[in-house]
């Protein structure tokens, strides 16, 4: 029964893009078109393809976790699709391939488990660093790395008639989270057992403590290579919550959040970007013209847009940069108005909500940590930038799941979505 | 295990919250000073394109207009075809140089609400025009483009009132502007030639220039001595060619250092129309700063007018020249720390001619719809009594011997009762400023003027009100009798 009201609640947010599209037509003088059909065929596909994986791979699975990214994705794709039409139409394509790649997950783990994911842990470890060093691969004819803006964290694949890049950060997070959900599962007497009193301290073993430094080292690592501040934040704090989550030690968590400080401090004396972004978070007015202009502008969309927004289309978030991206959520803000901000607020919580309560309700460990950890990273992913574009955190340039444009972390996020629905699944048969 | 993950989510929403937080400061809360900062140019943007309402005059005469744009057919290019001539009134409405006028203060109206916000699109289901309004003002176009023509090559400004309306018939500052430059391409580049430009054509010099208002500033100080009943036209003065101000070793003498009459007495009426400064000096001091003022306030000193535009403040400083008698002296003729704008002065002007009733000057009359149908109509409004009808009636027959037998001589009209003061105030710059006040006919006036020229119109220290300023205020009047 919830199963068919999560089914309309698809066609609902289907029809809700579709109808925002034509709101933008309209607002160009244009008329409801093909495009508005294009976009409801394309989000009742991909939503419908996932929808009935679920059915048949995860039947068991909470109806509480789809609905919501429907909608987010919802409010992301009008504004995607209003900024720039060519890459709402590449959007649409990763719409379904991110579906498809759901699709294949629930398959998968459908046959053989979740838990399948715990055997090839370290194979997670190493295609995760893989993945995040992929971006500084010299230019081998194939395949390259690629800078955009200052980050390099982009590669590009070559294929024949077209280059179609790619952002492995946004694979390399759930690698990450499925090796460390294993290596926590497998490791927790260790970590919660042995301590070493230091003054007043109780600390674990040093040994234990190893994986901490060397994520800490590797975070950092991300940060000077690649100049992501997004990613290298994300990894490291996921990171701490998840071995908090595993061995209930505080300890971990106020460590996790000194490293975190030290490291932000250390990059913030070395580092001119990281300095711009920190001036542009304190005062983004006292630099308008420069440093300050891409949050400046987010505030001002923001501000416009007010209570009920300027309507889709009738607004001008393309005054932001990488509205498209990072400010996607300024976009909605701006046309969508305070209504649209809070609708899609809403929606990300409910979606971390339903994550959680899978995690809670899990009573295998690995699962428990496995769902824990993607709940973090969607939250953690979307509070850092959301909070940057509302100068609650600086800015980091990490995309909204679901929201900003991008294949990999359409992909990324489904795949994430998969998983969790899998563990949903598992736990309640 | 439960618990930490617990904590952890907890964490999380309570991060949600501050999300929230922030969301609604900016866009609840805070909303003004974002929506408003100069630098967000979004209002500018949203405007810029769209369809907006006309503005015409009394008469229709179109002086805004927005035209479709052949290349993009959901946009519309705006129009200015009178050009210059209207600039200070019609103002206009640009993306990339900003807003003034009636383009600024009336774009609420004139703007298209088919932009589907929701609020609009719940206007229109409840049977609300989303279509630009358009705008009629007061101006007189035959009035306006002669007094363009009029001050072509100086430096000044010329407004007219209609008396017993308050309805601006001229509103004229010159050198002016083309207003099409601030709208088309390149309109950053014209803007900031034309802030460069040492003639400042973007300055309103009818409402937003302060000058001295020299001895047109003597209608005021006669207002206050007969309102009062200290003096009446027959009221003798000493007649001296320098007046001493007290406390201070500066004099004041009249224009050319000449005596005023015969060197013995000279009644007010006689000082009024050779207006001579001696006697004014001492009959400010004499009456007091607070008289003074206070006739000057009941004129409408001290505070800006609303056109809708806002316009400077005419000051007379009350307060410091109290226990000052030299710069009260000083300031009896309109010189010192008094000022005033043209605009100012063509309201002494009508109240004096609408017996003593001031009405409050406005250029907008009425708001029609995209079908022509009156929509809001702006009635006259009164300012506030500036003085007693007969007080006003002694003041006109002052004015009228003026233009008859004193400086305003060449403010006279043939066949046309005109009545006026002139005032050559000690311009800034070395040369002086020309003024001239009046209005006409005076047993039924219709039309009130105040014209200024600066730099004494070009014609160095020759340049006064009587010279320069007067002989524009009567073709203006010839002209607009003759209509």
């Amino acid at each position: 029964m919830t199963r068919n009201l999560e089914a309309a609640l698809l066609a609902g947010a289907a029809a809700l893009t579709a109808f925002g599209v034509a709101l933008v037509e309209f607002a160009r003088g244009g008329t409801a078109d093909a495009q508005s059909g294009l976009t409801f065929l394309t989000f009742a596909l991909a939503f419908g393809l996932v929808h009935i994986a679920i059915r048949r791979f995860a039947p068991q699975a909470t109806s509480a976790l789809l609905p919501p990214v429907a909608l987010v994705a919802a409010f992301g794709f009008i504004e995607v699709y209003r900024l720039d039409q060519q890459k709402a139409s590449l959007q649409r394509w990763w719409l379904v391939i991110g579906a498809v790649a759901a699709v294949i997950v629930l398959a998968w783990t459908g046959r053989k488990g979740v838990g399948v994911l715990r055997r090839y842990r370290n194979v997670l470890f190493l295609s995760g660093v893989l993945l995040l060093l992929m971006p500084l691969l010299p230019d081998l004819g194939v395949i390259r790395g690629k800078e955009v803006n200052g980050s390099r964290l982009w590669i590009e694949v070559q294929l024949g008639f077209t280059g179609l890049s790619f952002q492995p950060a946004e694979l390399a997070k759930l690698a990450f989270v499925g090796f460390l959900a294993a290596y926590l599962a497998d490791r927790q007497p260790a970590l919660t057992g042995a301590r070493r009193r230091i003054g007043f301290v109780s600390i674990p073993e040093p040994r234990q403590l190893l994986p901490l430094l060397l994520i800490w080292v590797g975070s950092l690592g991300v940060l000077v290579s690649q100049r992501d501040l997004g990613a290298s934040l994300l990894l490291f704090s996921v990171f701490v919550g998840l071995i908090y989550s595993a061995t209930g030690q505080s300890g971990y968590l106020s460590g996790g959040l000194g490293l975190m400080a030290a490291g932000g401090f250390v990059a913030w004396q070395l580092f001119d970007h990281v300095q711009r972004r920190v001036t542009a978070w304190l005062d983004p007015f006292s630099d308008f013209a420069g440093a300050g202009y891409q949050v400046g502008q987010g505030v001002f969309a923001l501000g416009t847009g007010s209570l009920a927004g300027s309507g889709p289309g009738q607004g001008r978030p393309d005054l932001i940069p990488q509205a498209i991206t990072d400010f996607i959520f300024a976009a909605v803000g701006e046309e969508f108005g305070f209504a649209g901000s809070v609708a899609v607020l809403c929606g990300y919580a409910l979606i971390v909500a339903a994550g959680f309560g899978i995690a809670l309700s899990s009573r295998d460990r690995y699962r428990k940590l496995l769902a824990t950890g993607l709940t973090l990273t969607l939250g953690i992913q979307t509070f850092l930038i959301i909070g940057g574009v509302l100068r609650v955190v600086p800015l980091t340039g990490i995309t909204l799941p679901f929201m900003s444009y991008g294949g990999s972390s359409l992909v990324g996020n489904f795949i994430l979505i998969a998983l969790l629905a899998r563990i949903s699944h598992e736990e309640a048969t | 295990m439960n618990r930490p993950t617990r904590r952890l989510a907890v964490a999380l929403f309570v991060a949600f919250g501050m999300l929230l937080g922030a969301v609604t400061w900016y866009q609840v809360l805070a909303v003004d000073r974002y929506r408003n900062d100069p630098r967000n140019t979004r209002t500018a943007l949203s405007e810029s394109g769209k369809e907006r309402g006309v503005i015409v005059t009394r008469d229709g005469v179109v002086l805004a207009r927005s035209d479709p744009n052949p290349q993009e057919p959901t946009s519309y290019d705006r129009k200015y075809p009178e050009g210059e001539v209207f600039a200070p009134v019609v103002g206009y409405t640009s993306l990339l140089a900003g807003s003034v006028g009636v383009e600024r203060t009336f774009a609420d109206e004139l703007r298209s609400r088919r932009d589907f916000t929701i609020s609009d699109l719940i206007a229109a289901a409840l049977g609300g025009d989303l279509r630009p309004r358009s705008v009629q003002v007061s101006i007189d176009p035959t009035l306006q483009r002669k007094a363009y023509e009029l001050l072509a090559g100086q430096r000044g400004a010329v407004v007219a009132l209609d008396p017993s309306t308050g309805e601006i018939l001229a509103y004229v500052s010159a050198p002016s502007y083309d207003p099409n430059r601030l709208t088309a391409a390149g309109a950053v580049e014209a803007r900031q030639q034309l802030l460069d430009d040492p003639l400042t054509p973007l300055i309103d010099r009818a409402g937003n220039s302060l000058y001295a208002p020299g001895s047109t500033f003597k209608t005021i100080v006669a207002a206050a001595a007969i309102e009062s009943g200290f003096a009446s036209p027959e009221t003798e003065f000493p007649d001296v060619s320098e007046f001493p101000l007290p406390g201070s070793t500066a004099t004041i003498s009249n224009f050319g250092d000449r005596l005023c009459l015969d060197g013995n007495s000279v009644t007010l009426q006689i000082a009024f129309v050779r207006s001579c400064n001696t006697v004014f000096a001492d009959l400010a001091i004499q009456l007091g700063a607070q008289p003074v003022g206070a006739t000057a306030g009941a004129f409408g000193f001290d505070r800006p007018f609303d056109l809708p535009w806002t316009t400077a403040e005419s000051t007379f400083p009350e307060a410091s020249l109290r226990n000052d008698d030299a710069a009260l002296g000083q300031s009896g003729i309109g010189e010192r720390d008094v000022r005033a704008t043209p605009l100012q002065m063509a309201v002494v002007a009508a109240a004096i001619a609408n017996q003593g009733e001031a009405m409050r000057p406005y250029v907008v009359r009425q708001i029609f719809n995209a079908d022509g149908v009156t929509e809001r109509v702006f009635d006259p409004v009164v300012e506030g009594r500036a003085l007693s009808p007969a007080a006003a009636a002694v003041m006109t027959d002052l004015m009228e011997r003026v233009v008859t037998n004193g400086t305003g001589g060449r403010a006279s009209v043939p066949g046309v009762r005109v009545a006026g003061k002139t005032g050559t105030a000690q311009g800034t710059g070395g040369a002086p400023e020309a003024w001239f006040i009046g209005f006409a006919p005076v047993d039924n006036p219709s039309i009130a003027i105040a014209v200024l020229v600066e730099d004494g119109g070009g014609s160095g220290e020759d340049g006064t009100g009587g010279s320069v300023a007067a002989p524009i205020a009567g073709e203006l009047i010839r002209l607009w009798l003759a209509r």
